[in-house]
C-alpha cells in the first residue's frame, strides 16, 4: 500500500498544484518513481496507491503502471482515492485511516503480509530481504529503521530497540530523540495483526488514525512483537525546499549517494518519447544533467533540466533546477532556483540575483508552475514568487 | 473501424554501410541518437490511426524483435489487430534488389486474408520521414484509384546520384510507369522519387499475389506498372523532410540533417511524434566544464570531452579531454582520455582507448565496426 495522498505543504510552490509524490526529481523522474519502481523491482506485483490531494498529474502519470512493469493479469497498480459508502465516507484523516478504509481492498487479495510505503520518499530498496526477515522473526510489523544525524532525530519517529531488534520504544518527533534510529516509515505487517489494529483505532474516537502516532504506539503497549529492519542506504524525505534542493543537487557529485546511474535496479519512469537533446553551436555545459528533449543554446552550469526544457541564446543558468517544458528565454540569468513545469521565463530576465541593498543574497527562488515572466523581469534572490506576472 | 492496414517491408538487403549492415537488418539500424530506422515506418502509420501493422522481417530477425517486443511503444500491443511478425521467403540472388517482393506476400497472405480493411500501405524500411497516411489514403479514395505511389519531388540541381525509382505521370495525376535513364537525363528541374509508399486496395492486392503465385522472384511495382491499362495508378506528392539511406555517406548525412533545427522540428516536435523502444536511462551527466557544439546527445552519457557537430546515443562514456567532432557515436560506446575523433561512424559497445586519433574525411568517414577495440 503505498501513500500518496501528502500534499507536502513545506514545499511551498512546488506543490501548490500537484501532489508532492508527482513532483519532478533528478532531471526525468517524479517522486513516485523511486517507490514503484523499489516495488517493481522487489517482485511485489499488487499495489495499492492512496490519492488524495491534487491527483490528476499523479493519476494520469501512474495509469495502470505499466511504465514500472506492473501491470499483470492478477494485481497490478490500482489508484486508491477516498470514496462513500452507505453510511457516507470521509477523506483520508491519516496514514492509518487511509488504509482501513481500504480494509475491503486487501480483503480481495487477501495476503499474507502488507508492505506500507510512502510515496514521497527517494530511495533504492529492495523490500525482499525486508519481508523475508519479518517472515523469519515472526514479528507482527517490521519497521524498516535507519540511522539519521542526532541533530535532525527529533524530526522523525524514533525507535529504541533491545539487542535482539525487537523495539521496546517509539515515539514520533520526541523533543528529546533518546536514539537516533529513525522509522522510514516503511512498515510490514502481518495481515490479521493490521486488520484488527485498524479496527480498533479506528473506534478510538481520540485516534489520529495515524500509523507513527497512534497505530504503533498501541501494538506496542499491546505487547506484539514490532521489531526494526536496519537499512544502510541512501533515503531521503525531500519535506522542504531545502531538502529538495540538496537531494537534486547531490546527483551532481562525480559519486551521487543515489546511485541512478548504475544500471542494477533499475528506477523507472512513465516518459514520454522524447528526441535526443541539443546543445547549440555557443552552448555550455558544466556539471549537469541534462535529460532528453532539451534544448540548449546558451550556458547550464551545475545544474538539472528536466525534459523538454529550452535555454535560449546567451541565457545563463547556474545551480538550479528547471522543471519539463519549460522555457528560459535569451539572456536570461537564472541563478540557484527551482523554477516550474511549464513556465515561461522570457527574454532579459534575471531569476535569483541578489540586487545589492535591500535583498542579500540568500535562499532558493521558486517559481511556480504554468507562470510567465515577463521580459526583462527581475525575481530577487530568495523570494518565492506569488502570482503569474 | 479501421479502414487502412500497414505492411512494412523489413527484408531489404543490404551491404553498403561497410558492417553496420553486416549482422544487423537494414530496418533496426541506429539512428539518430535513440532511434532505429524501423521506427520512422512504424510512427508514421501508428500517427495516421493504423493500428494493424505487419513486418516482413528478413530470415535473421533477432534485432527486429529484440527493438519491437509486442510493441507497446507503438500502442500496437492491441487485443484486435496491432503488430504482426511475417517472416520473409530467403531471397536467394534474384531477389536482391527487388522492392515489395510479392513472393514475401504470398508466404504471409493469411495475414491479407484476416483483415477486413479497404487499404493497405506498403512502406520500405530505410527511410526516415514523417507522413500522415490520411491525406494520402483521402487522395486514393477521391480519385478512385487502385493504387497510389507517394513520391517526393526533389530539385534535380545538386543531387549527387540519381538513383532510385522516378514516376512518369500524366497532366491528371495518373502514374503510367518509370522513368527511363535517358529521361531522367534530360528532364530538368524537379523530379518525382518514388518514396517506396504505396497505398492499395487490400483485395486486388490479394487477387495480384494469387494471380502471380507461379513467377519466381517478381516485384509488386513490375506487376502494377505492367498492368497500367487495366488499373488506376496514382501519384500523391509528399512534402516533408525526406532521406533515403544507401550508403555510409547517405547514412552520415541524414544523421548531420538532425542538427538542423527545421529538420528536427519538422521530424520530431510536430503533432505527430517518432516512437521508439523505452530503455528507462538516466538523463546525461556532463562532468566539468564542456563545450557541446551543435550536437544531440541522448540519455544516460556521461560526458567530460568536448563535443562539435555529433550525434551522440545512449549510455555513452566520453572521458576528459577529447575532442570529438562530425561524428556518430552509438549505443554505450567508451571513449577513453585524450582521444581524438572526426568524421567516424562508430557502432554500439566501441571501446576507444586512451589517446588515440581516428580522423575520417566528411565524404568517407571511419567506419568502426561494434564491439571493436581501437
Amino acid at each position: 500500500m503505498l501513500l500518496a495522498g501528502g500534499h507536502g505543504s513545506r514545499l511551498g510552490r512546488l506543490t501548490k498544484n500537484i501532489a508532492k509524490p508527482a513532483l519532478s526529481f533528478g532531471g526525468k523522474y517524479r517522486i513516485i518513481d523511486f517507490s514503484l519502481s523499489n516495488c517493481a523491482n522487489s517482485n511485489i506485483d499488487t499495489v495499492g496507491v492512496l490519492t488524495q490531494y491534487k491527483p490528476f498529474v499523479l493519476n494520469s502519470y501512474i495509469g495502470i503502471g505499466e511504465a514500472w512493469d506492473l501491470d499483470n493479469n492478477y494485481g497490478g497498480v490500482h489508484i486508491l482515492p477516498p470514496f462513500v459508502g452507505e453510511d457516507g465516507g470521509s477523506w483520508y484523516k491519516g496514514t492509518a485511516s487511509a488504509i482501513s478504509q481500504n480494509i475491503d481492498f486487501i480483503n480481495f487479495f487477501n495476503p499474507g503480509y502488507v508492505l506500507i510505503i510512502s510515496g514521497d520518499h527517494i530511495y533504492k530498496m529492495d523490500f525482499e530481504p525486508l519481508i523475508r526477515q519479518h517472515k523469519k522473526t515472526g514479528a507482527d510489523v517490521t519497521i524498516s529503521a535507519i540511522e539519521v544525524e542526532w541533530l535532525e532525530a527529533s524530526r522523525f519517529g524514533i525507535i529504541t530497540t533491545d539487542d535482539t531488534d525487537r523495539i521496546i520504544r517509539f515515539t514520533e518527533k520526541p523533543t528529546n530523540p533518546q536514539s537516533n534510529l529513525a522509522s522510514m516509515g516503511i512498515y510490514v505487517f502481518t495481515w490479521p495483526v493490521l486488520k484488527k489494529a485498524l479496527l480498533e483505532d479506528q473506534n478510538n474516537p481520540a485516534s489520529d488514525n495515524d500509523f507513527g502516532k497512534n497505530v504503533l504506539p498501541m501494538l506496542l503497549n499491546q505487547g506484539k512483537k514490532l521489531f526494526i529492519y536496519r537499512f544502510k542506504d541512501y533515503w531521503v524525505d525531500v519535506g522542504t525546499v531545502e531538502s529538495y534542493y540538496q537531494a537534486n543537487m547531490e546527483l551532481l557529485l562525480s559519486e551521487p549517494p543515489l546511485k541512478i546511474f548504475s544500471p542494477e535496479f533499475k528506477i523507472y519512469s512513465n516518459e514520454g518519447i522524447l528526441p535526443p537533446h541539443y546543445t547549440g553551436p555557443r552552448a555550455r555545459i558544466g556539471k549537469s544533467l541534462i535529460s532528453n528533449g532539451c534544448t540548449v543554446l546558451g550556458e547550464v552550469m551545475n545544474s538539472i533540466l528536466a525534459p523538454g526544457v529550452y535555454v535560449g541564446e546567451g541565457a545563463r543558468v547556474e545551480d538550479s533546477i528547471i522543471l519539463s517544458n519549460t522555457r528560459i528565454g535569451n539572456e536570461a540569468w537564472i541563478r540557484k532556483a527551482i523554477i516550474g513545469e511549464n513556465t515561461e521565463i522570457k527574454a532579459h530576465c534575471s531569476v535569483g540575483l541578489s540586487t545589492g541593498e535591500h535583498s542579500p543574497y540568500a535562499g532558493i527562488t521558486c517559481i511556480e508552475d504554468n507562470t510567465t515572466i515577463c521580459n526583462g523581469d527581475l525575481i530577487e534572490a530568495g523570494e518565492y514568487n506569488t502570482s503569474s506576472r | 473501424m479501421n479502414r487502412t492496414i500497414g505492411i512494412i517491408f523489413g527484408n531489404r538487403r543490404s551491404n553498403f554501410l561497410q558492417g553496420i549492415d553486416k549482422n544487423r537488418p537494414l530496418a533496426v539500424v541506429p539512428f539518430g541518437g535513440r532511434y532505429r530506422l524501423l521506427d520512422f515506418a512504424l510512427s508514421s502509420m501508428v500517427n495516421s490511426g493504423i493500428r494493424t501493422v505487419g513486418i516482413i522481417t528478413p530470415s535473421h530477425y533477432r534485432p527486429i524483435l529484440n527493438q519491437l517486443g509486442a510493441g507497446k511503444e507503438w500502442m500496437l500491443d492491441r487485443k484486435s489487430g496491432g503488430l504482426f511478425i511475417l517472416p520473409g521467403i530467403n531471397q536467394g540472388i534474384a531477389g536482391w534488389e527487388s522492392l515489395f517482393l510479392l513472393k514475401d506476400l504470398a508466404k504471409n497472405i493469411e495475414y491479407l486474408e484476416n483483415d477486413f480493411s479497404e487499404y493497405v500501405v506498403l512502406c520500405g524500411c530505410n527511410q526516415i520521414f514523417n507522413i500522415d497516411y490520411n491525406e494520402a489514403i483521402v487522395f486514393h479514395e477521391l480519385s478512385m484509384a487502385d493504387v497510389t505511389f507517394i513520391y517526393k519531388d526533389i530539385e534535380k540541381e545538386g543531387q549527387k546520384s540519381l538513383t532510385g525509382t522516378y514516376l512518369k505521370m500524366l497532366a491528371d495525376g495518373k502514374v503510367c510507369g518509370f522513368m527511363t535513364d535517358e529521361e531522367i537525363f534530360e528532364l530538368a528541374g524537379l523530379l518525382p522519387v518514388f518514396i517506396d509508399m504505396v497505398i492499395i486496395n487490400r483485395k486486388l492486392l490479394m487477387e495480384i499475389v494469387a494471380g502471380y503465385e507461379s513467377i519466381e522472384n517478381i516485384g509488386l511495382l513490375d506487376v502494377l506498372i505492367e498492368n497500367k491499362q487495366v488499373l488506376s495508378i496514382f501519384g500523391f506528392p509528399y512534402k516533408g523532410y525526406f532521406a533515403r539511406i544507401e550508403s555510409v555517406s547517405d547514412y552520415f548525412q541524414c544523421n548531420m540533417d538532425l542538427l538542423n533545427l527545421d529538420v528536427r522540428k519538422e521530424l520530431f516536435w510536430g503533432t505527430n511524434r517518432v516512437y521508439t523502444k523505452i530503455r528507462d536511462n538516466p538523463p546525461t551527466r556532463y562532468s566539468g566544464k564542456t563545450l557541446v557544439r551543435n550536437s544531440l546527445v541522448a540519455s544516460g552519457c556521461n560526458i567530460m570531452g568536448v563535443l562539435e557537430n555529433s550525434i551522440i546515443s545512449r549510455s555513452v562514456q566520453i572521458a576528459d579531454n577529447t575532442q570529438i567532432k562530425n561524428s556518430i557515436i552509438m549505443k554505450k560506446c567508451d571513449i577513453g582520455k585524450g582521444v581524438i575523433l572526426e568524421n567516424v561512424i562508430m557502432d554500439k559497445y566501441v571501446i576507444i582507448k586512451e589517446g588515440t586519433v581516428l580522423k575520417g574525411q566528411e565524404q568517407a568517414p571511419i567506419v568502426v565496426n561494434k564491439s571493436a577495440v581501437v
